[in-house]
Parts: structure tokens; sequence; C-alpha cells
């Protein structure tokens, strides 16, 4: 894969809660790479190490093992940071600064130019839609406000690399689309968006790439279409008559309801499902392919992780 | 430097934002002018009365807002994770500590510039005297406050809020007693017990070094080389408890 913007490699990260705690194994070979200009999704459940590797990227913890490249630089150097937005998890803000102040704020902890700081300020608010609520404390700000305004301090210094840890989680479908529509702007001016998510369709909807992150480890890597036409294909059949007993390919589910069956099974061939319909003397009503979803994917690691 | 200044201005914001400093400094303010009355119901001179009492006002107030608004301003800091967003941009996170420290510093500064004006302007109309030394007094309260917010400092990133608090009271109370430790050194029987407090001892600072409130009061002579130690005494301890604070922050994994 040409030009990587981010490359994790073989990350590993343990917590040791404390004297009489067991250790927590949360990063356990964590490997990845974010080519340039991809919307690039991290998709797993809570709890699965996204908000670690997060971190460990933005050096806020220190994996025990690993390499983590920012535009090939090592990620703990000043200028792989400048490179960086970076927008945390439920936006974490100080309640005494006006929104236009902590842009103000995070632009002098940027380097950013003083003479055309406030140009930019006004830019990136307007980019956010929050030019009307800057100069009230944040303290006041509803959910949407603040998500706005750190994807806004995110953007400030126009980075390569936009991280972004559950950018859509808690908002309304309206400020979802907003955000939504804010990825996909940077994505078209050629910045690199990374950002994790638990929500599904956000990540059908916009992603080019995406990782299943579950217990440590990416469980599966490739665009949406790749990771659902790579699983096995499902059908789903209704017939006249019961279920019948001689079906040699198993069975993912079943229900018989006034005197006609329906089935989902798991098989790549369509037509000697078919067949052994017929041999079974069942008369096939339908027969549909079952898109795999990538809900079913994940859980599909999730469970088997679990296990 | 310049993310220094922003983190130090920031955090000098905060303070004078939140009400809680207010509230220290107008209880300063009151203490210093109420001198006035102590200086009425006590025998002696009342303008040296009013000083002393002045002066040991504003060092407690200062030690109270560096004390307090450390553990507030630093472990709400980390605490509310408004760090992250801090240490995710191209700063050190010597840069950080160092921030911190300076905004704290200035807090405390502000409210000894503050008071230090309310008792000259006492004494002024008490005793119509515009007594200079009070601001030379007022400076090495200054110094004992840098060597206090370093460990303040330190203490916050180094355990939870309260008992960081504890601690840094602490080494005001036995930084003020260091003379008293060393004799008890020469005086106690066991040789580890000796070996124990000569180590606090060192370890701790002594703060009674910044104290001139008895040469300022009472206009006695000042040794120059004393404040000259003091100086370099206050430069030595902050930069060594600094680095600590900066030393266990360093690797810290921030959750």
């Amino acid at each position: 894969m040409a030009d990587i913007q981010l490359s994790v490699r073989d990350l590993q990260k343990t917590f040791h809660p404390g004297l009489f705690e067991a250790s927590i194994e949360v990063l356990k070979g964590l490997s990845f790479e974010v080519a340039r200009g991809e919307i690039f999704g991290f998709l797993g459940p809570n709890g699965a190490g996204k908000t670690t590797t997060i971190k460990a990227i933005n050096e806020i913890i220190y994996p025990d093992a690993g390499e983590i490249l920012v535009c090939g630089l090592p990620h703990t150097s000043l200028e792989a940071k400048r490179r960086i937005g970076f927008m945390s998890e439920s936006p974490y803000i100080y309640r005494h600064l006006t929104g236009r102040e902590y842009l103000r704020f995070s632009g002098e902890l940027l380097g950013l130019d003083r003479t055309g700081l406030a140009d930019r300020i006004a830019q990136v608010l307007d980019q956010v839609g929050m030019s009307g609520g800057a100069e009230r404390t944040m303290g006041t700000y509803s959910k949407g406000m603040l998500q706005r305004v750190a994807l806004a301090q995110a953007l400030l210094g126009e980075p390569e690399l936009l991280i972004l840890d559950e950018p859509m989680s808690g908002l309304d479908p309206v400020g979802r689309r907003a955000v939504r529509d804010i990825i996909l702007d940077q994505a078209a001016s050629g910045v690199t968006v990374f950002f994790s998510t638990h929500i599904i369709p956000d990540v059908e909807m916009i992603c080019d790439r995406v990782a299943i992150i579950v217990d440590g480890r990416v469980q599966a890597i490739g665009s949406v279409s790749e990771l659902v036409s790579d699983e096995a294909k499902t059908y789903e059949a209704t017939f006249v008559g019961a279920v019948p007993s001689d079906l040699r390919t198993p069975l993912e589910a079943s229900h018989v309801a006034s005197g006609a069956s329906w089935v989902r099974v798991a098989t790549e061939n369509r037509e000697s499902l078919i067949h052994e319909l017929g041999d079974c003397g069942a008369q096939v009503e339908s027969l549909d392919p079952v898109r795999t979803t990538l809900e079913d994917l994940l859980m599909r690691h999730y469970e088997e992780a679990g296990s | 430097m310049r993310a220094v200044w922003a983190i130090a201005a920031n955090t000098f914001r905060e303070a004078v934002r939140d009400r809680i400093l207010y509230l220290f400094i107008g209880f300063a303010v009151v203490m210093v002018v109420s001198s006035k009355l102590f200086g009425m119901l006590t025998v002696g001179d009342e303008t040296k009365i009013i000083k002393d009492i002045g002066l040991a006002a504003m060092q407690f107030f200062s030690m109270l807002i560096a004390v307090m608004m450390s553990m507030i301003l630093i472990s709400r800091e980390v605490d509310s994770r408004t760090v992250f967003n801090i240490l995710a941009k191209p700063v050190r996170r010597w840069q950080f500590i160092l921030g911190k420290y300076l905004g704290l510093v200035s807090i405390v500064a502000a409210n000894l510039v503050l008071t230090t004006v309310v008792l000259m302007l006492t004494v002024r109309v008490v005793a119509g005297e515009v007594d200079l030394m009070l601001l030379f007094a007022a400076a090495m309260t200054m110094l004992e406050m840098l060597v206090l917010a370093a460990f303040a400092t330190l203490f916050a990133v180094l355990t939870r809020p309260i008992l960081g608090s504890l601690m840094t009271l602490a080494v005001f109370v036995v930084g003020h007693m260091s003379a008293d430790l060393w004799l008890l050194t020469r005086q106690l029987p066991g040789a580890l017990t000796r070996a124990v407090i000569a180590v606090v001892y060192y370890l701790l600072p002594n703060l009674e070094r910044f104290n001139f409130r008895t040469e300022v009061v009472h206009h006695l002579p000042i040794s120059g080389a004393a404040v000259g130690w003091a100086v370099l005494y206050a430069v030595a301890f902050v930069v060594v408890i600094l680095s600590l604070a900066n030393l266990r922050f360093r690797g810290k994994d921030l959750k």
C-alpha cells in the first residue's frame, strides 16, 4: 500500500490496576495501516481496545511494545503530532472558556501563527456550524455543540491525519449527519480520517476501509464490500411442509407456521441446496441469498473471541 | 516556550474565573485589614503588630491558595481529561508541568501583590509611614511559595487531590519546624531515629530561611548573604522538585 499515513505494528498494552488486582491485557499485537486520503473506520465493541489504541497514537498512554508511525515519523515526535488533529471520546472541555477562547488556546498549543489565528478560528467555527455560539462559555453548551467545538479544535491546525474517537456517539441524527458531512469534506480535501466507532451504519456509509477489532486484535480488515463478500453465503428458503429431517446441510435457523417452513442455511453452493431440498421432497417456494452484514461479521468475531 | 505560556495563562484564567480563589483572597484581605484591630487590642507598638499579623496572614493565605489551587487546577485537568487534548498536540509533558506550575505561581503572586498593597495602605493610614521593607518581606514569602507550589505540583501528579493537599500542608508545617528537627537529631537517644529525622531534615525544605518578618517589622539589619542563599535555596528546590514531578508524569498512562 503506497503512502501510508498511519502505521501501527504489533501494538501491545497491559494495564496493571493495582497490587491485588489482575492485570488487563488490552492490546495483543495490534497491527494495521491507513493510506493517505482514506476514511478508515476502527470498528469494535466496547472494551475491544479502540480508545486505548487511539490514546497510544496520541501519546496519552505508552504501549508496552510495538511501533507507531505517523506520516513515516515516530508518533512521539513533535512533527508527527503537528500533523495530527485529535478529537477525544465525549469531548473533555474547559467549562470556564468560551468556544473561541478554547480554540485560541488550542492554536497557541499548536504553535499557529498569531496573526492568522483569529481568521483560522473563524474559518473552523464556520466549518462546524458554531459561529453563533462561540462567545458562550462551554459549560453552557449542549452535547452537540461540544462535539462541534471539539471537532473545530481538531481541524484548527489543518491536519494531514484526523483521529476521531467515537465522533458520532451520543449525537442526535442531525448532529451525526453534520459530523459525517465534515468527515466527508475533510476526506475530499485530501485529509486522512481515522475514526473509531461501534455504530455500524456510520462505517457502512462513509468508510473506504474498516478494521474490526475484538479483544485487542484486528480480526478483519478491508473495504466493507470485501469483508462482506469474503463471507460464506447464507440462504433463506421457504417451502410447503415440515422441515426435512434428512437435510445434510446444517440449519442456522428454522421456523414452521401454518404448514409452511422457513429455514436459513449456510452454504456457498446454491444449486446443490436446491437439489438437496428437492431430494428431501420439499416444495420450495423461494430461495433467497442473505447478504451478510457488517454487524453479522462483528458479532461472529466477537463470539469467536469470547469462545 | 509558547505552549508553556499558553498553559500557564489558561491555568491563571481558570483560577480567576473560579469563585474559590475570591473566597481565599477575600479572607486574606480581611485578615490584613483586621490586623489593625489586633493592634488596638494588644499591648505594644500598634504599627509593628499590624505589620507582623499582616505579613503572617499574607503568608498563611498564600499557602492555602498554593495548596488548594494546585490540587484543583492540576488534578482537575487530569481527572476531567482535558489534559488529553493538550498532550495530543505538539506539547511535551514537561511543558505541561511547567505551564501548570507557572500558572499556579502567578495566582499566588497576584494574591501577594494585592494583599501587600492592602497591608501597605493599612500601615500608611494607621502610622502615616510607607514601609518599603514590606515589599521585601512579600518577595521572600513569594520565594517560599515558589518552593511550596513545586511540592504541590509534585503531589498533584503523584497522588489523589486530598492526600496531595495534606502532604503539601505537611511540607509547610514541617518546613517551618526544621530548626526544631535539627535540635531533635542531637537530643534523641536512638541512632536510627536520629538518622531518620536527619533524612527528613535534609529532604524537606527549611522554609524559615525565607522568614524575614522579625527583621522587617523591627527594622533589624538583613544580611545580603542570607537573602542570596535563600534565593539559591528556593531555585534549587524548585528545579529538583519540578524535575521529580516531570519524571513521574513523563511515563504516566492517563486513563
